[in-house]
């Protein structure tokens, strides 16, 4: 399965984040490992949503050290920010598809700033991408308020993987989806990984995508990490905020799904 | 790092024989070069019998398009030329990208021509002023049923938007009208003193802002205020379903949202307007004394003589209808907004560009009107 390197691609060290008076993160760290899916799990508003924008640089933390691909992201200048962004793909909880363009032309932006491909062949890869995610190319002219939820995520997969990053961002993936769409992209989210080589970074409290998906689990309590491991191990562990999330109702019947044959 | 870039080995091939071998890395910040040198090399154009891979250091789905874009177009017959060599992991990323073409039945949508387009576009204006009307006509019943029981109107927000739309308007409305009076007062000036008239000033800037000037320029300003704002507003109420959550709780739209804009717009614009007949005359007043040494006392003399009631009265009579017009207008567009927050900009734009269109039309209709009327 994944091979661990030495180095790891994300490597968080010590964060504090404060909004004012309120503590967002009060020392956080953790690190993600070469080809391996790891999940940042919480309840809403426990500061994981705001580590993952630090991480990608939409926002600094007050102190720490936060370094990707080997490099130091807190107060990285622009041009520096901009090399590194275009080695991962970041999909938005909503998507974030540009409304004023087509599918095919969100994909294609990327490529187009970043590359000096040809057009015929910028939307060749844009619909291979599309093809990719699972999205019939009928779709790929159409614009984001055209499509359905399940089918927005997907495109915005699609322009996430554009420039074949080797580090994939997700921001609650499966939120907003019914059960069956939700399924359906777990199982594109892991089938892209074997196949494109991909490291994934996810936020969620998605439980079955916890299971299912992640190879890794850092569990945060109102900016602490209180459990690092697999679903497997944090499941067991005697931490209290932990049982108490995974043991809830709605944990046991995640993890019970999860054991059945699949 | 598990796929070097810069400092791997530059993407590229060479034609050996009638093998053409690749070699490099094949990732999409290298192939730019590599496809651009393809069309220009004779390998475009030779026989090529076989494609060697077997140089490819790293592979994404980028340089799986353009190798099966070159295998295409090398092959003949109709079949792609045979790539052979490639690693295996290598190979798993090209069947993969098959995979997911192949799985791709729908085919995507033809362009469509011209005349389609035309026809489309002609239809979709049809049905946008149909829409436009019956909108008219649901305002309409919504106001009767209203008045028919006063005590469903709504005061706050009609006493709200008085505020927003008429008095926190006053300074700009005032500042141009002032101007307007200026100018027309310093133009006439010229013409005027060469007949020794310079009395007539007062007529001049009299008539022309009460009667046209004033009700048109406070309704443009306003339309560019408030019939915006409004489209804006009720456009994103509509993007988070608030429109949809009014309607649930069992309160029409209409009569929360735009009854009280259009009842407050009747109120602000005629008020507007009387202010702005003042400052546009006092304006004219301020340039006929210096420019032509009309006293103030003479000026307002000669006015008092100029205008008759009627005047003043076509001035403000047209004044609701401009609102209702902005009104009406401003929220319809608010209403047509489907989906993302593009569609509220562009909703806005044709709220503003349509309210004055047909502020000035009306205007116009007002004009002949009056003149056939002898008013």
């Amino acid at each position: 399965m994944a091979v661990t390197s030495p180095r790891p691609l994300v490597e968080v060290r010590d964060v504090h984040t404060r909004f004012g008076r309120s503590i967002v993160h009060a020392g956080v760290s953790l690190e993600v490992r070469e080809g391996e899916i790891f999940a940042l799990a919480g309840a809403s508003g426990c500061g994981k949503s705001t580590l993952l924008r630090e991480i990608i640089g939409l926002q600094q933390p007050q102190r720490g050290s936060i370094r990707v691909f080997g490099r130091e992201v807190v107060g990285i200048d622009d041009e520096a920010a901009l090399s590194l962004r275009r080695d991962w793909g970041v999909l938005f909880e909503r998507g974030a598809l540009f409304g004023s363009l087509t599918v095919a032309e969100n994909v294609g932006l990327p490529l187009r700033e970043h590359t000096d491909l040809d057009d015929a062949l910028v939307d060749e890869i844009a619909a291979v991408k599309i093809a990719l995610t699972g999205l019939p190319s009928g779709a790929a002219s159409k614009y984001p308020s055209e499509l359905s939820g399940g089918m927005r995520k997907r495109a915005a997969l699609a322009r996430a993987i554009a420039l074949d990053p080797r580090l994939l961002f997700l921001d609650e993936p499966t939120a907003g989806l019914d059960p069956l769409s939700a399924t359906g992209f777990e199982a594109l989210v892991r089938h892209l990984k074997e196949a494109l080589g991909l490291s994934i970074l996810m936020v969620t409290h998605d439980l079955d995508l916890l299971w299912h998906v992640a190879d890794r689990v850092a569990f945060m309590v109102e900016g602490r990490i209180v459990g690092i491991g697999t679903m497997e191990e944090l499941s067991v562990s005697e931490q209290p905020l932990v049982r108490e999330y995974f043991h809830g109702p709605r944990g046991r019947a995640a993890r019970e799904q999860a054991w059945k044959p699949r | 790092m598990s796929r070097p870039r810069a400092e791997g080995p530059r993407a590229g091939f060479a034609l050996e024989g009638d093998v053409l071998r690749c070699r490099g890395d094949w990732t999409v910040r290298e192939i730019a070069p590599v496809e651009r040198e393809f069309e220009r090399s004779e390998a475009s154009r030779s026989r090529v019998s076989a494609i060697d891979a077997s140089g490819i250091s790293a592979l994404d789905t980028a340089g799986v398009v353009l190798l099966r874009r070159i295998a295409a177009k090398l092959g003949h017959d109709g079949r792609a030329s045979e790539v052979s060599g490639l690693r295996p992991e290598h190979r798993a990323l090209v069947s993969f990208v098959e995979s997911a073409e192949r799985e791709d039945g729908e085919s995507a949508e033809a362009p469509r021509s011209a005349l389609e387009r035309v026809g489309e576009a002609a239809w979709r204006a049809a049905i946008g002023s149909g829409r436009l009307l019956g909108f008219v006509g649901e305002v309409a019943v919504v106001a009767l049923r209203t008045l028919a029981s006063p005590s469903r109107i709504r005061w706050r927000p009609i006493l709200f938007n008085v505020r927003t739309a008429g008095f926190d308007a006053l300074p700009i409305t005032g500042l141009l009208c002032f101007l307007m009076g200026i100018v027309i007062a310093y133009q006439g000036a010229t013409q005027l003193e060469r007949y020794g008239a310079n009395i007539f000033v007062a007529d001049l800037v009299g008539l022309a802002m009460l009667r046209e000037l004033s009700p048109l320029l406070t309704a443009i300003i306003v339309a560019g205020r408030s019939g915006s704002a409004y489209a804006a507003q009720i456009g994103t109420m509509k993007v988070t379903e608030e429109i949809d959550a009014l309607r649930t709780v069992g309160i029409a739209p209409i009569e929360l949202l735009v009854l009280p804009k259009i009842l407050a717009l009747s109120i602000a614009l005629p008020l507007l307007t009387v202010y702005a007949d003042v400052l546009g005359v006092a304006g004219g007043m301020l340039m006929a004394h210096s420019e032509l040494d009309v006293g103030y006392a003479d000026f307002l003399d000669r006015l008092q003589r100029a205008l008759r009631l009627s005047d003043f009265l076509v001035g403000i009579g047209k004044a609701p209808i401009f609102a209702a017009i902005i009104a009406v207008i401003g929220c319809h567009q608010g209403f047509e907004v489907a989906g993302d927050a593009e569609s509220v900009g562009h909703r806005t734009t044709v709220s503003v560009v349509r309210a004055i269109f047909f502020v000035i039309v009306t205007d116009a209709l007002f004009s002949v009107a009056f003149n056939a009327l002898g008013i």
